[in-house]
């Protein structure tokens, strides 16, 4: 594998191959946490933490990890730090941790931690390594960002709990409701492949 | 790669072991904090069940206050103000639609009226069932007078005859399992205290 620019790193996971829009991994959680902001942005700090030092650490360690035991090794690394958020979380953020629930716990599942892993940690050194966790963490926690503003704004008539719109506003149930984060996560994969088609497109005449 | 039998078994057995161990480090220092937080949570909700207003909200302060007006026999809370007893505190807890509901409610100390209500752990549809934890659905539950209740029915939702209760629209199924136990709980309760 050629070697890349931690440029290229951020903009791959960032943007151009981001998990969720692009590789359309970690869905499960993107549908779950998006009703409230700052769930969804507690959640995505949670991940890239998690992303980062696990790429990180299996990257350090990949010379010396038997091929055949990669995967326990990788899991047992991924549930190690995710315990430690969870650990975190619930010492200094009690509200947080009651909030999110069982889906910090599921960040272990999350399948873009197991893939970063599996795709580039195994194969590149630390420090890229852990820059592509950062870059792959930012793309997920943008994501659900924009899927989260939608759903609180129009849910709730307010963002990150401060009340936006006044009594007039009739909050729309469904927002709420997981249904709403399939209709928002589709149309937000649809712009960003329009706008991706369309910078191919722009880029191949010139 | 060393291609060796023991090596993959050594190898996994060390990295557990130094996971292990500083996972454990971590929740051990954390330990107190954890109990601390979760023991503030309870003082707040239970003092919110007598609806004891706290000027203090620090740890400390809702410490004090708690300490100073409420003691706890078997599983019941006692409120007391100066000497007299002016309520009971006990645990209700049912099935929801998703998980366990477990709550308090407050009731005065000649049982006839509900003085408050809280929960302690749900996991409802958020913004739908999820809502039986907001202002809007436990106020109704402030001074509810129970004493012309008959057997088995203190809450009852409105418009059925002798509602006293706005169930939450949408949410049919929280508000019926919440009114379910609480009524139980309720009557058990007051019979084991009647009977004594």
């Amino acid at each position: 594998m050629a070697k890349q620019k931690t440029g290229e790193i951020f903009s791959m996971g960032v943007w151009l191959d981001n998990p969720i829009l692009r590789q359309l991994i970690g869905i499960c959680s993107a549908l779950a946490v998006t009703n409230l902001m700052v769930n969804s942005l507690v959640m995505g700090i949670g991940l890239t933490f998690v992303t980062a030092f696990s790429s990180l650490t299996i990257s350090a360690i990949r010379h010396y990890t038997p091929k055949h035991i990669r995967m326990m090794v990788q899991v047992l690394i991924i549930a190690a730090y995710v315990i430690m958020v969870d650990i975190f979380l619930k010492a200094y953020m009690p509200e947080m941790s009651k909030a999110l629930g069982p889906y910090i716990g599921l960040i272990i599942t999350n399948c873009i931690i197991m893939g970063r892993a599996e795709a580039y940690a195994q194969k590149n050194p630390p420090l890229p390594a852990f820059y592509d966790g950062v870059a792959n963490g930012i793309g997920y926690t943008g994501v659900l960002l924009f899927i989260a503003f939608f759903r609180e704004l129009l849910g709730f008539g307010s963002l990150f709990g401060i009340q936006i719109f006044g009594d007039w506003w009739t909050a729309w149930t469904i927002m709420i409701m997981p249904p709403s984060a399939f209709f928002l996560l589709a149309i937000a994969i649809w712009i960003a492949y329009n706008l991706r088609e369309k910078h191919q497109s722009e880029g191949a005449k010139s | 790669m060393k291609k060796t039998f023991w090596y993959p078994i050594v190898f996994m057995a060390l990295l557990t072991a130094i996971f292990t161990f500083v996972l454990a480090y971590m929740d051990y220092s954390t330990a107190e904090r954890v109990a601390a937080n979760e023991e503030y949570e309870l003082q707040t909700k239970i003092l919110y069940v007598f609806d004891i207003d706290f000027e203090d909200s620090s740890v400390e302060g809702v410490d004090r206050l708690f300490n100073e007006k409420i003691t706890l026999e078997d599983d019941v809370y006692i409120y007391q103000e100066g000497d007299s007893i002016e309520g009971y505190a006990f645990p209700v807890a049912g099935s929801g639609l998703w998980g366990s509901i477990v709550g308090y409610v407050g009731i005065s100390e000649d049982y006839s009226t509900i003085l408050g209500l809280t929960f302690t752990q749900q996991s409802e549809t958020p913004g739908l069932g999820g809502r039986i934890e907001e202002e809007d659905f436990l106020s109704q539950f402030r001074e509810l007078d129970i004493s012309e209740s008959s057997q088995g029915e203190y809450v009852v939702y409105n418009p059925a005859p002798g509602g006293n209760v706005d169930a939450i629209a949408g949410a049919t199924l929280t508000s019926k399992s919440v009114a379910n136990f609480m009524n139980d709980d309720i009557h058990s309760f007051l019979q084991e205290r009647r009977g004594e």
